[in-house]
């Protein structure tokens, strides 16, 4: 048994926790002792035995401070295992734990690392790593060799590992929970905080880091991949699929029930646990397409006409499909600031979804403000698209500019940053608006209670970016 | 012209004597060698393999309420679909939704001699005439996405009354549909609410394993579910009970119509799809089918959130009883994942609070002990803290709490450690030495 139990100098590089030495061979365990029912504790091992109440204690402590996961913590399942560098969960709520690193870690410390172990499994990171894994073929059939494929595995491993340690620990220590005498912190690589774990992969290479940190090892719970300590799908004390997602519900449930408690990324990850964003593009397509095909515009069946059909079927009356153009409007506010990236990405897939539900390249208007002509004229002359130019200052004025045009338009799009006030009545078309988040507070200097109007009910509002 | 007699070729070579030995027979033999191949191809077995979706899929169609499948383009909906219909031998009729038109699904007006007194009759398609001649059937939907609004709009009867047009389908009939989900459908339109509320709603997803063994020729059968006949009215009162208990509790759950945008198209609860609900968990419970199946369907059926509010409620109904646990502390059992007990020991609190009598509360000590021998003690510290606030004063301390010295020590330890850690960050932001 190679115990990772040598003490370790202060490491050049902060780390999350005690350093052990690097990447430890890890001896496959010959026997796996299923532990004693509820016990959670093997018997009859050689070596220190598991500080349980050590272990237990740090438990209560991250509960205490972090009341909103306790059911959580409380549904991991302990085990023990020498094989493992520190500590590490599997996807089925299963925590393995070193005797060692428990006897070497202050209670305090190892609270935190119970909190950034369970927020693995909240966060789902083993089935986002393997879907990264699959998107970006980290697994795909290389015509290296078969030692080369493994160790690019590893390294695929390992960079998810470390991206998701980044998500977490930027957000769960402090308030109780020390951050350890160095976390793994996107701040290591000059990395912005507060991103999410495919960001952090899309955008950061971690080869400098890869070595300092091999022994980083959060297990499948983190990336996905499968240990040869983890007890599989069939061991004891496994949580099926669907209470697992009852665990992380009624965390998210909790969370959402008292907001005032938890943190802003905790609050954020409750909204979006069940309900992942959608890439915003295919949403925007969804509502213009939705509106343009309302009654009176775009493709559907009528018996204005009779259809082709009906020549070969005497007596019988039959629909054709017809297809009424939609007018769309585009209305761009910019008294926030919107930036002209988002602007122009956000104005090119309203242009391409109309053409793609039957809109020609005329029956596309842009209404713009005047700060926002640097933008859009351009843009809307490439694309062929009439700009009706100037405006208010307002979206109202936008959109009653837009409803005065004649003939006039079918839907209506308006691009915002969402401060300014909406028209205190539906317009007669359908209405999409497209809103560029901004962050709550960063709104009015001169007036902090100033509030900004939600965008009205009958609008269908998707957030872009 | 020239394609007729390019097509007609070889079939005249198969039909007439061959005028010359070689070329036509050649052909003849190649086509049939052809055939042969295919035809090994084609031979695949079934093997039965526990497979959630397929178990779910078919436990709806049991039920007989209408499902739809999401899914990518090309992950073997119909596959499936074909052998769920083979295995339930119920013939298969598919109808791909987006190039039909409305009145193919509400009947197309015919106009009579006198539409003033006959009517105008809205004669059904053939496909709906010959389902209803076979008494039976599997019918697919295929493509639901794609299609017109209009024609959504006309499916609506067909899916709830099922009737086209004048006919009325047949009882013994199902209906399983299936689209692609918005990201991969780049011209589809998304469900109405109206319709969507009418299906359960699954997602397909391939599983590697199932693929590979498919494509080398054992594909997983779809098995019945076996409804037990003795469990079947205990199965309706679980069912009744589960659903029943939960829409007193959350009554805001009966009725919520998708408001955001990412849940447009979806399940969404309302007395309908709870009714389907009910009636998918009361199968579920007959055939006793695993709680991940359960979970597939009742979360298809009334969306995520009150689907995963729906199965927790279950899993509460699940906990021991806090009366029995009370009445024969010894040997209670208690559940042993740590959530799950934690709740149980709340319960038993609750139960005591609720009615604190000297027995209760000492019974509700030896319940504490009883968790501290089979499970771990920091799940007790909660419990143990509550049970204490209730003595009364002329209660005594009962033996057995002796034995949670360990529990309180626990306590001590886990709020010394909060304590270095808060003093810590306090001295760090003191001196400026944190952020």
């Amino acid at each position: 048994m190679t115990g990772p139990a040598k003490p370790v100098g202060p490491s050049p590089r902060p780390l999350p926790r005690p350093m052990p030495p690097p990447a430890p061979p890890r001896p496959v365990r010959v026997s796996v002792p299923s532990p004693p029912a509820g016990s959670g504790e093997p018997a009859g091992r050689p070596g220190p035995p598991l500080d349980l109440e050590k272990l237990l204690a740090a438990r209560l402590h991250a509960v205490k401070v972090r009341p909103y996961l306790a059911d959580a913590l409380f549904a991991l399942h302990v085990v023990e295992d020498r094989s493992v560098p520190t500590m590490a969960v599997d996807v089925h709520w299963r925590c393995y734990v070193s005797p060692g690193f428990v006897a070497r870690t202050p209670v305090e410390e190892l609270a935190g690392v119970w909190v950034h172990e369970v927020s693995h499994l909240l966060r789902d990171h083993h089935a986002r790593g393997e879907r990264y894994a699959r998107e970006h073929e980290e697994h795909g059939p290389g015509e290296r060799s078969e030692t080369g494929a493994r160790q690019d595995e590893a390294w695929g491993r390992l960079r998810r590992n470390i991206a998701a340690d980044f998500e977490i620990n930027d957000d769960i220590y402090g308030d109780g929970l020390p951050l350890p005498a160095g976390a793994v912190l996107p701040s290591l690589l000059r990395l912005p905080t507060g991103l999410l774990m495919e960001e952090y992969l899309r955008t950061a290479s971690m080869s400098g880091l890869a070595a300092d940190l091999a022994w980083l090892d959060c297990g499948s719970g983190a990336d996905g991949q499968h240990r040869p300590w983890e007890l599989g799908p069939d061991g004891a004390h496994g949580l099926s699929r669907q209470q697992r997602d009852a665990v992380r519900f009624r965390v998210a449930e909790g969370i959402k029930g008292r907001p005032g408690q938890a943190p802003e990324g905790w609050r954020r990850w409750a909204d979006e646990a069940f309900h992942p964003p959608q890439p915003w593009r295919q949403l925007l397509g969804a509502a213009v397409r939705s509106a343009a095909s309302a009654p009176g515009a775009g493709e559907n069946h009528s018996y204005r006409r009779p259809s082709r059909r009906s020549a070969a079927v005497p007596g019988v009356l039959l629909p054709s499909l017809r297809r009424t153009p939609p007018r769309v409007c585009v209305v761009i506010d910019t008294s926030g600031s919107v930036s002209d990236a988002e602007l122009g990405s956000a104005l090119l897939e309203v242009a391409a979804i109309a053409r793609a539900v039957g809109g020609r390249r005329d029956l596309v208007s842009v209404i713009s403000c005047d700060a926002a002509a640097g933008i859009a004229v351009p843009l809307c002359r490439a694309e062929n698209i009439a700009l009706i130019g100037g405006g208010g200052t307002d979206l109202r004025s936008g959109f009653a500019r837009a409803l005065r045009s004649r003939p006039g338009p079918d839907v209506i799009v308006a691009l915002t940053d969402g401060q300014t006030p909406w028209p205190s009545a539906q317009p007669p078309c359908r209405t999409v608006v497209g809103l560029f988040p901004r962050p709550a507070g960063a709104v009015d200097e001169e007036d902090p209670d100033y509030v900004p109007d939600e965008p009205p009910s009958w609008a269908r509002v998707v957030t872009i970016g | 012209m020239n394609s007729s007699t390019l097509l007609s070729a070889p079939v005249r070579a198969a039909d007439t004597p061959a005028p010359t030995p070689t070329a036509p027979s050649v052909t003849g033999t190649q086509l049939a060698l052809a055939d042969d191949l295919l035809a090994l191809l084609r031979t695949t077995t079934t093997e039965p393999r526990p497979d959630d979706q397929l178990e779910a899929l078919t436990l709806a169609v049991a039920a007989d309420l209408p499902v739809l499948l999401w899914g990518e383009p090309g992950i073997g909906k119909t596959a499936a679909l074909t052998q769920l219909a083979a295995s339930l031998d119920l013939p298969l009729t598919t109808v791909i939704a987006s190039v039909h038109e409305p009145s193919d699904f509400s009947g197309l007006p015919i106009v009579g001699d006198d539409p003033a007194v006959q009517g105008v009759p809205m004669a059904p398609p053939q496909w709906a005439v010959e389902l209803v001649r076979a008494g039976r059937g599997l019918l697919f939907l295929d493509e639901l996405s794609t299609a017109t609004p209009a024609v959504q709009a006309a499916l609506l009867r067909v899916v709830l009354e099922r009737r086209v047009g004048a006919i009325q389908l047949p009882p013994d009939m199902r209906i399983v549909a299936a689209a692609n989900p918005r990201a991969s459908a780049a011209d589809g339109w998304e469900l109405s609410p109206p319709l969507a509320n009418r299906f359960v709603h699954l997602h397909w997803v391939h599983d590697r394993q199932v693929v590979v063994r498919g494509l080398g020729g054992v594909w997983p059968r779809a098995e019945l579910p076996r409804l037990a006949p003795e469990r079947l009215p205990e199965a309706v009162a679980f069912a009744r009970r589960a659903v029943c208990g939960f829409l007193e509790a959350r009554p805001t759950l009966i009725h919520r119509l998708p408001s955001t945008e990412t849940r447009r198209g979806g399940a969404w609860p309302s007395p309908r799809s709870w009714q389907a609900a009910l009636t998918l968990l009361a199968f579920g419970t007959a055939a006793s089918v695993s709680r991940d199946v359960l979970a597939l369907l009742v979360r298809g059926t009334v969306g995520d959130g009150p689907g995963l509010e729906l199965l927790a409620h279950i899993d509460r109904m699940d906990l021991p009883d806090p009366e029995s646990l009370l009445a024969d502390p010894a040997s209670a059992e208690l559940p042993v994942r740590g959530d799950l007990r934690q709740a149980a020991l709340e319960a038993v609190v609750a139960a005591v609070g609720a009615r604190p009598e000297r027995e209760r509360w000492e019974a509700g000590w030896a319940v504490l002990v009883r968790a501290l021998e089979t499970g771990a003690p920091d799940l007790l510290v909660a419990p143990a803290t509550a049970l204490a606030a209730l003595r009364r004063d002329d209660w005594e301390v009962p033996e057995a709490v002796e034995r949670l010295t360990g529990v309180v020590g626990l306590a001590r330890r886990a709020d010394r450690s909060v304590r270095r850690a808060t003093t810590l960050a306090n001295a760090g932001r003191a001196t400026g030495a944190r952020r």
